[in-house]
């Protein structure tokens, strides 16, 4: 029954990463850059998320489940719109300017972004206002629990995740993108504005990364400033194990990361997770060199 | 003739600062080291708090052995090279004794210095336990080790909670893994099952899988020895995993941030193992302090370490009056060998082992209430 419950806990930190590493993935399969900025924007929906629900719980008097929605909406929009900021001061100028400066002046905005969070809110751990989240849980077995949270995370981890796949794959702008991806000048003698489409993917990408580190902030409760660098690389990893550019490939491997954690905790120790999942990791890229769906892009290329 | 006049008159001229020096009638300098500036400041300007308070208190009174006490106050800024420096000019001042420095780091060069120069050096609050390691005859501590803590929560955990199977959990920090081994050492010696021993990541959010394992271990009682970050996030995943566990925390959890990051309901009844809070010190001489304290600065003492340097003082002042001497040799075997049992601000004083570190404990078992206050638990071992 323990399994049960590792394997749980498992894909619920796997549904976190896979929704920050599908930012890292939908950046990278339109620019070929690795935004490590991206953990820093996640980090950033959690800062904004506390800051808007203590101004609804001080307006409201009190904490109200229907404050979370309008909250949510403006951290996705802010975030969203930071995220275009950031491509438009820091990645467009350098965009022909080969592969290693565009990196460098990711991480450059990465340490930016954190230190201002630092700085603004302090190096202190920061605690969401209670009243927002729901108690309870469902026992399925003994020692097999499910808490309402975690349904909760679930449910809106896998609705984003589809939502996004259905507008890729479905729509004008989702098939512009994969044009784009596939190669920026052919896209635009099709009559695709590329500036734009890169511009939207910076608004789709960091706008779910803020929803997911609101969720984080509500899930766990508290955080401090290095939230974006912990779950960032984990997430920039899961990327790479399911296929970097490849948006069923970051779901995967946020998924897969989450288990093997878990279960390397359990069964192991936490101090020998990282061990069992990055040794996971390596074997995976020497049989799969381009990650698990990685192979897809390949093809298209 | 004037040669013949030299002699006696430089005999006398060079004689005269001697007995001026050695006569009673000169103050008895007293040296106090800590961190005036600097990332600890708080503690050091406690300290200087309670011990200018307690000098007053003295001099007041008639003194020592008849003579004023000077107090002498160097800051080290908590830095190592700046307390090498002041232990430097506060031997060059001519001090009997010193208190300081507040943290092992400034208090390791320093007592270096004072162990050359031969000066009884007592610190209120430098714990590593390699201050101590040295065979420095004139260094004592006032504070304890970290493994005293160990002693006190295997005690407290089988005479009080009865606890037949324990875990114990730290965070591979020095100072939790210090803990957390001296506790099972102490809680096996005290026919303890220590029944999981185990450290987590402290960069991590999500503690479910180990304490998955923890829920299944069949445990009375779990000890985590980090800090209160990571404390308060064990607390609350732990109640939604449907986790009944009673919590036991070492000092670092000491903290009121731990209950709002786990939230209230998830926090109460974990207990506590630490130092007291001044107030809760409950012993005559703790009362009279904490109640001079407010008298003299309209607020009591914030934080232990200020009781511990005022206990510094005291231990120094108890045995200049016992030797009737100013002499560190003379002190320091007073305390190495005598001094037992003294009423000490901090509780009874036991003695000093050896090496110089402080016989007993002082440790309180505290236990979070369902208002989130730390309060003393009533029963202790």
């Amino acid at each position: 029954m323990q399994f049960i419950q590792q394997l749980i806990n498992g894909i619920t930190i796997g549904a976190f990463y896979s929704l920050v590493a599908l930012g890292y993935t939908m950046v990278y399969g339109v620019l070929k850059l690795i935004n490590f900025a991206h953990g820093d924007l996640f980090m950033w929906g959690a800062y904004l998320g506390l800051t808007g629900l203590n101004v609804a719980v001080a307006l409201l008097s009190g904490p109200s489940a229907w404050a979370l929605i309008p909250v949510i909406i403006v951290v996705m929009l802010t975030v969203a719109l930071a995220g275009v900021l950031v491509e438009r001061v820091a990645y467009r100028p350098l965009r022909s300017a080969g592969r290693l400066a565009p990196v460098i002046s990711a991480l450059g905005v990465a340490f930016i972004l954190q230190s201002l969070a630092r700085n603004i809110y302090g190096a202190s751990w920061k605690t969401y206002p209670p009243g927002f989240t729901v108690s309870g849980g469902v026992t399925l077995t003994a020692g097999v629990r499910v808490s309402t949270m975690q349904i909760i995370v679930l449910v809106i981890s896998f609705l984003l995740m589809g939502g996004l796949y259905l507008f890729v794959q479905r729509t004008r702008i989702g098939t512009a993108m994969r044009a784009v991806s596939l190669d920026h000048d052919v896209s635009r003698l099709m009559g695709i504005d590329v500036n734009r489409i890169i511009a939207i993917v910076f608004l789709i990408g960091p706008g779910l990364g803020g929803v997911a580190g609101m969720i984080v902030g509500l899930y766990y409760g508290s955080f401090d400033f290095t939230l974006g660098w912990v779950f960032g690389l984990k997430a920039f990893i899961a990327a790479i194990l399911g296929g970097i550019g490849n948006i069923p490939g970051a779901m995967l491997g946020g998924m897969i990361l989450g288990i093997t954690e878990t279960l390397g905790a359990g069964y192991l120790s936490p101090q020998w997770k990282d061990v069992m999942a990055y040794l996971i990791l390596i074997v995976i890229l020497i049989f799969r060199p381009n990650g698990l769906l990685g192979e897809r892009v390949a093809e298209k290329v | 003739m004037l040669k013949k006049l030299m002699l006696p008159l430089l005999v006398l001229v060079l004689t005269i600062p001697m007995i001026a020096g050695c006569g009673d009638s000169g103050a008895i300098k007293i040296g106090l080291e800590g961190p005036m500036t600097g990332d600890y400041a708080y503690e050091g300007q406690g300290f200087e708090k309670a011990v200018s308070m307690l000098v007053e208190q003295t001099n007041e009174a008639g003194g020592l052995l008849g003579r004023e006490i000077e107090l002498i106050v160097e800051d080290d800024a908590g830095d190592p090279t700046q307390a090498a420096l002041v232990a430097q000019r506060l031997v060059d001042a001519g001090v009997v004794a010193v208190i300081g420095a507040y943290n092992s780091t400034a208090t390791e060069p320093a007592s270096e210095i004072y162990n050359d120069a031969g000066i009884l050096h007592v610190t209120p609050s430098s714990t590593a336990t390699r201050l101590t390691e040295k065979g420095f005859e004139r260094f004592f501590r006032v504070c304890f080790l970290d493994d005293r803590q160990g002693l006190f929560a295997a005690t407290f955990a089988d005479e009080v909670l009865g606890v037949q199977n324990l875990g114990i959990l730290h965070d591979n920090s020095t100072y939790a893994q210090g803990l957390a081994e001296h506790t099972r050492r102490y809680a096996e010696e005290a026919g303890i099952n220590v029944a999981f021993y185990d450290a987590i990541n402290p960069d991590d959010q999500d503690f479910t899988p180990i304490l998955t394992n923890i829920g299944g271990a069949g445990l009375d009682a779990i000890y985590f020895t980090g800090y209160h970050a990571q404390g308060g996030l064990l607390l609350k995943q732990a109640k939604e995993l449907g986790l009944d566990l009673t919590w036991m925390m070492g000092n670092a959890s000491n903290n009121p941030e731990l209950v709002q990051i786990a939230g209230l309901e998830n926090a109460v009844g974990t207990y506590i193992t630490t130092e007291p809070l001044p107030k809760d010190v409950d012993y005559p001489e703790a009362r009279k302090f904490v109640s001079d304290f407010e008298a003299e600065y309209g607020e009591p003492p914030a934080s232990v370490w200020w009781m511990m340097s005022a206990e510094a003082f005291n231990v120094i002042r108890y045995a200049i009056e016992q030797t009737d001497s100013t002499d560190s040799e003379v002190l320091a075997d007073f305390l190495h060998n005598e001094a037992k049992d003294i009423n000490g601000i901090t509780g009874p004083i036991l003695g000093w082992d050896e090496k110089g570190d402080r016989l007993g404990t002082i440790h309180l078992a505290y236990i979070i209430d369902e208002n989130g206050d730390f309060v003393v638990y009533p029963e202790q071992p």
